[in-house]
């Protein structure tokens, strides 16, 4: 008995073709390679044939064997492919769904805008030093040159808890008590940054409570230009690289010469918006030399040592970077205005 | 400080400098202009004569006017009450623009009308220097009037700029027109030509007493002027007053107000007839009760300064006078008063009762030690061109001050090295004369100054500095950086930590809130973690601003409540802030809010539920954060029950046995109080918790042997707590203890009530070799001996 070996290979080769999945070759393979299969009844026939074609016979059966084994783990892999490929097909999202919402705070505005001043001077080798809220008299004014029946007293009204002690209406507080404790540790620099309090009644302008910082610098030759210098260098951080600053003549009892700063305006350049009431300049800072009676009081020479001071409100900064229009947003705390400010500038 | 452009052009030549100009350099120069304001707006306006007026058909008070204006006769509707035939009067043609609108030709009930016939206040003229009679009608003008006459502001001196200059404290002298005028023509560089005043007659001696009996009254300078006749002021007194905004009375009153604006020096001008004795004595320490020109009766107090005769109070000094000595109609003849009264006493009085008169204004801030008899010397003479005064008599006067000149020597190079300037010395030298400061050379650098008198802001030579660079301007000023020894910078007391923390939040979903540090009495006493008794404020704005806060929660509260009446019901909120006690303790506090609730995917329906133990978590890994671990952090019941925080689901929080914070869900009063939902919230005390030691950071050698797990299921009694089992385990099992993990607590089927079934993971580990069953058994038992003997645990199958 012969076999036509080309013909069952042909066979075989178009069963395992016809198979489209792993189900289906399963069956292929059981039929083909089984125990009970194809492949294992024709090796049963190898008794009946004669001695000297057994060799070849085998050899046949085991080729055709092989063969069938081959083609069998390529389509299986095949299949595999196509299986996975659809269940790919299959498995599908809507890309546009919302995200989860994984929640990032937000700093403050006025946090934002106070660390952003800090880091501005903490790059040029200034300290900062705070103080108490809860102020004496004696530092938010005495030492300030602003003894009890000065007329700068008018225009800072005063939250006062007895005759001594008071809310701090200014941060010089703060700057009076450096000098007192650094007086012999020139040359100082520092930036005071706090909370302060004067007796307004608040609107979309106004605030019982704000936060100022101010800053300090005292040395040998420190002159007004290097104030001028230094507050080109604070608008410019601030408000972009391309503003102007304006120095006006101005007066606070501890400085003198004292200056009122006005910087370009941020919003249209300096031709004149709403912002800047057309002007083209914003008034932002306050700020002179300290005055030879300030640093006399604190017990520095003031023949041999100058300094200057300067002093900006936050709020006002904040408002005109953002374009708050009412102040008391700042402390009403609504969390839609809060989340306004997850953006790094 | 009312300024008019017209008056300072009297003085200097303003002809190339425009109002707005003006306005510039005088802000540069620290005269800060705040508003410029024109004295009235209106443009096509035009000088109009009626010639005829007939009731309107349809109006019962509408009139139909015929008006000549010059080249034309127009028709105009006019609803006034007092147009009449022959008038003069002011028109408004249509495309005029007044501060209403544009006014346009058209159909007024059916009847043309062809422009407006003008009332002043339309013009844009305020309101309050106009009579009753100006505001209920059109403006009549004189039958002089040129009719045709285009420049009508000119023609009524309505065309003036008003500069609301906003003067700093130390420059007081500008509210004297003459001083000011001085000081912007040194910033103009242009002459200053001031009123002559040197116009009098010859006086009689004087028949007036002067006395003060206070030292609160360095200075009084009276005198007695007779024969006057009391009148209406010139139409220029008049303007001149109206621009500054001051109200013309008679010429007599006129006088004294406009001196005093020129020169600075409040004037009284009392009527002589109701001081017979002409005796004037100035005291304080008076207690009566006293009528002052307002009408208002007040009770005198002991610092205020009064002005007497014969021991009876005729005015608060410098603040206001009294009715009974005030001029009137039939005032013939006056005592002038010129005095200096102490500017504090003056403020306070003045503020006491609400008096805040240009007089007390003057006072308060400072004025010229040497203007009173320049201002009484302007006020004869202008009494005696004005008011037909005759009878002079001498000035008398009381003084027990004496003035010096200030005189400073200063250095240019001094000044140079203070702005960081190149000035030369004749640039300076210039600047001092322009401002009338005498200079006189003392060698090549030094220039000795004697400053005028109203200059009372100049004592040292940094003032001088001031001059120079606001005269020179600021733009000479090259900028440069602090050249000085390095300097290190650091963060403020526990603000480098304040920033990490804040930080860590951020990441968890916190938005920071800053509120208000003051609050009621009320509030404060809400507080649960407070630092001590509230500093009070004396002098508060109202009650619920009257404590400093001694601690945060109760704000936040209020925040929460805020946000959650807008629907802001999922939050995360802190706040910093300091807090004082009023025996001087201080801290910074921090205070934690969360809502319950916070959706993380609402179409996913996935929602994360914050609880005690959520914030728990955030508070321990802030503190590991610094080095605090939670081994040292335990969680206490409150000793005190209160009612911010729920008794049973709250903690007050101790780093070692410091107290360092409180901890809790919201107490349901609480959320009935505030109309919020349930919250858990904290705060905690930044410096106590800074003021402990933190641990360093330690390598720890990576242990390489295995470790050994076992699970147990103990059923123990309900009041049993998880730290009692941990620490129990933890005793019992020694070194080869690894960690010990509660996995699961279960109540319910299987489990009889007031029991729960807790489950733990106990693991064994050496950092020496691999556990045997023969090395873990013995502990092993000790642990669940321990378990049973101390907790009564029993082992759950």
């Amino acid at each position: 008995m012969s076999q036509n070996w080309e013909m069952l290979k042909k066979e075989f080769a178009q069963r395992i073709a016809e198979a489209n999945n792993l189900q289906g070759i399963e069956t292929i393979r059981v039929e083909l390679l089984g125990k009970k299969g194809r492949i294992a009844s024709i090796m049963s026939e190898m008794q009946n044939i004669a001695k000297e074609e057994k060799k070849n016979f085998g050899m046949a059966v085991n080729e055709l064997k092989q063969t069938t084994e081959q083609l069998l783990k390529v389509r299986i892999a095949q299949l595999k492919e196509i299986e996975m490929q659809k269940k790919i097909a299959e498995d599908t999202i809507d890309i546009t769904l919302p995200a989860a919402k994984l929640k990032y705070g937000t700093l403050h505005p006025l946090t934002i805008v106070q660390r952003e001043i800090e880091d501005i001077f903490i790059g040029m080798g200034y300290a900062i030093e705070t103080g108490p809220e809860v102020e004496l008299d004696y530092y938010n004014f005495e030492k300030a040159n602003i003894p009890a029946d000065h007329p700068a007293r008018d225009m800072q009204d005063t939250f006062y808890v007895d005759n001594n002690r008071l809310l701090r209406t200014q941060t010089t507080a703060i700057q009076m008590r450096v000098l007192e404790k650094e007086h012999d540790h020139l040359p100082i620099k520092v930036i005071c940054p706090g909370k302060v309090y004067r007796k307004d009644d608040d609107d979309a302008t106004h605030s019982h409570q704000f936060v100022q910082i101010e800053g300090l610098v005292v040395g040998e030759n420190i002159t007004m230009a290097d104030l001028k210098g230094t507050l080109e260098l604070l608008a410019r951080s601030m408000f972009g690289k391309d503003r102007e600053i304006r120095l006006r003549q101005s007066y606070f009892p501890f400085t003198e010469p004292s200056l009122e700063i006005d910087v370009s305006c941020h919003i249209c350049g300096g031709k004149g918006c709403p912002t800047c009431k057309q002007t083209g300049w914003i008034e932002i800072l306050g700020a002179g030399m300290v005055h030879p009676h300030v640093l006399e009081m604190a017990g520095i020479d003031s023949e041999k040592y100058s300094g200057f001071a300067l002093g900006v409100g936050v709020e006002r900064v904040a408002m005109l970077k953002y374009g708050i229009d009412d102040i008391r947003n700042f402390y009403s705390n609504n969390i839609e205005f809060l989340d306004n400010y997850k953006r790094f500038e | 400080m009312r300024v008019t452009y017209n008056w300072l052009k009297q003085y200097i030549d303003l002809n190339d400098t425009s109002p707005n100009e003006l306005a510039q350099i005088m802000t540069k120069g620290g005269l800060e202009v705040e508003t410029i304001e024109k004295q009235a707006y209106a443009t096509n306006l035009i000088i109009g004569k009626v010639l005829s007026c007939v009731k309107h058909p349809n109006s019962d008070h509408l009139h139909i006017c015929q008006v000549d204006i010059g080249d034309q006769q127009i028709q105009i509707v006019c609803g006034a009450p007092n147009v009449q035939v022959g008038q003069k009067v002011i028109v408004a043609l249509p495309g005029c623009i007044l501060p209403a609108g544009e006014i346009k030709a058209g159909k007024v009930r059916g009847e043309e009308s062809n422009g407006m016939i003008c009332a002043l206040f339309e013009l844009g003229v305020d309101k309050k220097q106009l009579s009753e009679e100006q505001l209920a009608g059109i403006e009549v003008l004189d039958e002089n009037a040129p009719v045709g006459n285009r420049d009508v502001l000119a023609y009524l001196h309505l065309d003036d700029t008003i500069y609301d200059v906003s003067l700093t404290p130390n420059r007081a002298d500008c509210m004297s027109m003459w001083a000011l005028a001085k000081d912007v023509g040194a910033l103009l560089n242009k002459k200053v030509i001031l009123p002559d005043y040197s116009y009098t007659c010859p006086k009689k001696e004087s028949t007036l007493h002067i006395k003060s009996e206070t030292p609160k009254c360095s200075y009084f300078a009276g005198t007695i002027v007779n024969n006057l006749t009391i009148k209406q002021s010139p139409q220029w007194l008049i303007d001149a007053l109206h621009a500054a905004g001051i109200k013309s009375i008679n010429n007599v009153v006129d006088i004294s107000n406009f001196v005093m604006l020129e020169t600075g020096q409040p004037l009284h001008f009392y009527d002589l007839a109701k001081i017979p004795a002409r005796e004037i004595t100035v005291k304080t320490g008076l207690h009566e009760e006293y009528t002052a020109l307002d009408g208002q009766k007040h009770q005198v107090l002991e610092d205020d300064i009064m002005i007497t005769t014969e021991g009876k109070a005729i005015g608060y000094a410098g603040i206001m006078g009294g009715d009974d000595s005030k001029i009137d109609e039939n005032t013939q003849g006056i005592i002038i008063e010129a005095a200096h009264f102490n500017g504090l006493n003056v403020r306070n009085t003045s503020r006491r009762l609400s008096l805040l008169t240009e007089a007390a204004t003057r006072f308060s801030k400072g004025i010229d030690p040497q203007a009173a008899i320049k201002a009484t010397e302007r006020s004869i003479e202008l009494l005696l061109k004005l008011a037909d005064a005759k009878n002079v008599e001498q000035t008398v006067v009381f003084s027990n001050e004496e003035y010096n000149q200030t005189v400073i020597q200063s250095k240019v190079s001094k000044i140079n090295k203070l702005l960081g300037t190149e000035f030369k010395y004749d640039d300076v030298f210039a600047v001092y004369e322009r401002l009338d400061f005498a200079p006189k050379k003392i060698d090549d650098d030094t220039i000795e100054t004697t400053i005028p008198s109203y200059r009372t802001d100049i004592k040292v030579y940094n003032d001088l500095a001031e001059e120079v660079i606001r005269v020179l301007g600021y733009e000479n000023i090259v900028s440069t950086l602090p050249k000085m020894p390095t300097t290190q910078a650091h963060y403020s007391e526990c603000g480098k930590e304040e920033r990490i923390i804040s930080s860590m939040l951020l990441g968890y979903g916190f938005n920071e809130v800053i509120t208000y540090s003051l609050v009621s009495a009320e509030k404060n006493a809400e507080n649960i973690f407070s630092i001590g008794t509230p500093v009070r404020i004396a002098n508060a704005m109202g009650e619920d601003r009257r404590y400093y806060r001694t601690g945060l929660l109760p704000s936040m509260l209020d925040v929460i409540s805020y946000n959650t009446n807008r629907g802001h019901n999922e939050y995360s909120l802190f706040e910093f802030a300091n807090v004082y006690s009023d025996d001087g303790n201080d801290s910074i506090h921090l205070s934690l809010a969360m809502s319950k609730q916070s959706t993380v995917s609402k179409w996913q329906k996935i929602v994360e539920i914050n609880d005690f133990y959520r914030l728990k978590g955030i508070i321990l890994n802030i503190l590991a954060k610094f080095g605090y671990d939670e081994k040292r952090v335990s969680f206490q019941k409150p000793k005190q029950e209160n009612n911010i925080l729920h008794p049973n689901k709250s903690a007050e929080i101790y780093l070692g046995r410091t107290l360092i914070g409180v901890m809790g869900h919201s107490h349901p009063q609480t959320e009935v109080k505030y109309n919020i939902d349930e919250c858990i919230l904290a705060e905690l005390d930044i410096k106590r918790i800074f003021n402990e030691k933190p641990a360093k950071v330690k390598f720890v050698p990576i242990n390489k042997y295995p470790s050994v797990k076992y699970d147990l299921a103990l059923l123990v009694e309900e009041k049993i707590t998880a730290e009692q089992i941990i620490n129990t385990v933890k005793k019992a099992a020694g070194n080869l203890l690894s960690n010990v993990e509660i996995f699961d607590i279960y109540r319910g089927k299987g489990i009889m009530s007031g029991y729960k079934s807790v489950a733990i993971s106990v693991i064994y580990r050496s950092n020496e070799k691999t556990l045997t069953e023969k090395d873990i058994a013995p502990v092993h038992s000790k642990v669940l001996d321990s378990l049973s003997r101390n907790l009564n645990a029993t082992l759950r199958e």
